[in-house]
């Protein structure tokens, strides 16, 4: 059902012009280059999240865009325009920050009419479209509070109505929720989604939270070390990650090191280091010889009592150090002959669920196609 | 613990009884010269042999006094102003500048506060006479305005620094530019910084004696200053009530402060 749902976004945003466009963007700090040579674009309409660790040039990027940072290389446009020493407040964006930024002398009525009011909107119309945008976040009993007297979460819903009460081409967001508990986090995700689809306003989301990216997005742009490494949807990012570093970012993962030894009609057979053969999907610039970092998925694997019948085509002896439950899923842990760890996550419901009732010898297996080829010396 | 009211042990009563000494040592002579304010006795005597207002009376009747009450409000007032105007934008640059030196300004602009009084006096009243500014309310509004100012910048500044300058980000992405989100968003914010820093400007003022002497004419004195000179003169009661005045409303302004700081600390 997700998947449909993904797709359908996907196919709403594609034939759409684009909106923004980031061309060969670096920004230097001295000897630094916190952003480099970014491209990417967004199409009207379209949610797409920059992803990565702290530090990967994401929020960079973000204030790039916004204004508050001026690139040291490459153009930013808006709806073609460039907008390099456009000051922030005439790039018509609204923005949600991760601080809480509502103005703490005025109202939540008086806050989220702000922009109308620096724009010189009539008292009539203001009052009109605050109540609607409160109405929209669902506050529209709060229009007197003080932001002091919000919750985070409560706060967060405002300045999300204030960025967007102008109807600003583009929203960005700098990890808006990224103060809030899981649980609130989970609730305004669905908010934001909501409010991204009934107004159709294009979204910049910068978040590390690889689950709130997969939530919220139509396209998800992985960071790192100030680079975009991979640009995709969720299931293109989860499915086919382009380098290690996705693999690892986006969800679980295990690596195995180890060197294509045989490569023919499209799958590679790997020597690992621990001895064991493996096959996977060949990937044309890795040929025979190359070392090579495997990848596969702790739920997209099997756990086995040891000489049971073999599942899938790849597998791996060890001994099951430990089963640990998490409620819905349960973590296995094997230890493999030359001491390599591999977790297995295994649904609770499911024919192991509970662990094998043992601990010691037991064996992974998984398919070929869920074994996903990486160079040895990326990441 | 220590203070602990359900367990009054000896530390209790003991701490009770030094802050108690404390206040009363504080507070002892400003009591007595109250109570002298309002002596029925021609001299300082006391206890009073009977209770009268004459003495305010001629505070506010005798042309002389009042003339000083009223220079000592104008020359506070105009120094308040002046504070502002100039403690804002200082203020603006040692919190939010960034340029070599910084340190050395913000240790620059505090200095009055170390350098002895009756130095900036001996100086200023040079200067004074040079310019022939000696005796004038001008001179008196530099002179205070010395001394004033380091108070309204560390309060303006601190204010300042406490204010998260994301806000200010936010205003200008809704729309607003710099100095409208600096107008709009940043200086109401840190107005109760503003309002203390104004006040302390003016209370230095009020209070300031120093300088004032140095400063001043038979025909332009402050309120500090006439007491001390008709205390050289002779010991009439209306200089206990003239500080009985000074009193009250510095603790008037002072109290003002207090409130003005809560709200924000609530925050």
């Amino acid at each position: 059902m997700t998947q449909t749902l993904v797709k359908n976004r996907t196919a709403q945003s594609a034939d759409q012009p684009t909106l923004l466009e980031v061309r060969n963007l670096t920004k230097r700090y001295g000897e630094v280059r916190a952003v480099a040579n970014v491209s990417l674009e967004v199409k009207q309409g379209e949610l797409v999240s920059f992803l990565g660790p702290s530090g990967s040039g994401k929020t960079t990027t973000l204030n790039m865009i916004a204004g508050f940072d001026e690139p040291t290389e490459g153009d930013i446009l808006i709806g073609g325009k460039a907008i390099q020493g456009v000051s922030p407040h005439k790039r018509d964006i609204g923005m949600v920050f991760q601080r809480y930024t509502l103005f703490p002398h005025l109202t939540v009525f008086e806050n989220v009419a702000f922009p109308l009011t620096v724009r010189g909107v009539g008292k009539a119309e203001i009052a009109e479209r605050v109540r609607a945008a409160l109405k929209l976040i669902r506050l529209e009993s709060y229009d007197e509070r003080r932001p002091s007297q919000l919750s985070g979460g409560q706060q967060q819903r405002v300045a999300l109505a204030r960025a967007f009460i102008y109807e600003p081409k583009l929203l960005l967001m700098d990890e808006p929720l990224g103060a809030l508990d899981k649980k609130l986090r989970e609730e305004i995700q669905i908010e934001i989604r909501r409010i991204h689809e009934r107004l159709g306003v294009t979204i910049v989301y910068v978040t590390h939270d690889q689950e709130e990216a997969l939530r919220l997005s139509d396209r998800i742009a992985v960071f790192n070390h100030g680079r975009i490494v991979q640009v995709g949807t969720g299931i293109e990012l989860y499915e086919h990650p382009a380098n290690a570093f996705v693999a690892s970012f986006v969800g679980n993962s295990n690596f195995l090191s180890g060197r294509i030894v045989e490569s023919q009609s499209g799958t590679s057979k790997v020597q690992l280091a621990g001895g064991d053969t493996i096959v996977a999907p060949a990937r044309p610039e890795l040929g025979v010889g190359s070392a090579i970092s495997l990848m596969f998925r702790p739920e997209r694997a099997i756990l086995r009592r040891a000489g049971e019948a073999q599942a899938h085509e790849n597998r791996i002896p060890g001994r099951l150090l430990e089963s640990v439950y998490l409620g819905e899923s349960v973590s296995h842990t094997l230890m493999t002959a030359d001491g390599v760890e591999i977790s297995i996550k295994q649904s609770s419901g499911g024919e192991h669920g509970l662990g094998l009732g043992f601990t010691g010898d037991a064996e992974v297996c998984w398919r070929r196609d869920q074994t996903h080829l990486f160079p040895a010396d990326a990441n | 613990m220590l203070l602990n009211r359900n367990r009054r042990g000896a530390q209790f009563y003991i701490l009770a009884a030094i802050t108690a000494a404390v206040m009363v040592y504080l507070l002892v002579p400003l009591f007595f010269l109250i109570v002298l304010s309002f002596n029925e006795s021609r001299w300082l005597a006391f206890p009073p042999p009977g209770w009268t207002t004459r003495w305010f009376e001629e505070l506010f009747t005798n042309p002389s006094w009042l003339a000083s009450i009223v220079n000592s409000i104008k020359i506070g007032f105009v120094v308040m102003v002046f504070s502002l105007l100039l403690g804002v934008p200082t203020s603006f640059a040692l919190v939010r500048g960034k340029f070599p030196g910084k340190t050395a300004l913000n240790a620059f602009f505090t200095s009055p506060l170390i350098v002895p009084v009756i130095i900036i006096a001996v100086a200023l009243y040079g200067l004074a006479l040079t310019f022939g500014l000696a005796g004038t309310f001008t001179a008196f509004i530099v002179a205070h305005l010395i001394v004033a100012l380091p108070f309204a910048i560390i309060c303006i500044s601190s204010s300042l620094m406490t204010f998260d300058e994301s806000l200010e980000k936010a205003a200008m992405i809704c729309g607003a530019s710099k100095l409208g989100a600096i107008w709009r968003i940043t200086l109401p914010s840190i107005r109760p910084g503003i309002f203390a820093g104004g006040l302390f400007a003016f209370l230095i003022s009020w209070d300031e004696v120093v300088l004032a002497i140095f400063m001043a004419t038979p025909a332009l004195q402050t309120l500090p200053v006439k007491i001390w000179v008709t205390l050289r003169a002779d010991l009439s009661p209306v200089i206990a009530a003239a500080s009985t005045l000074l009193i009250v409303a510095t603790m008037a302004i002072v109290l003002l402060v207090l409130a003005l700081r809560r709200p924000q600390a609530e925050r």
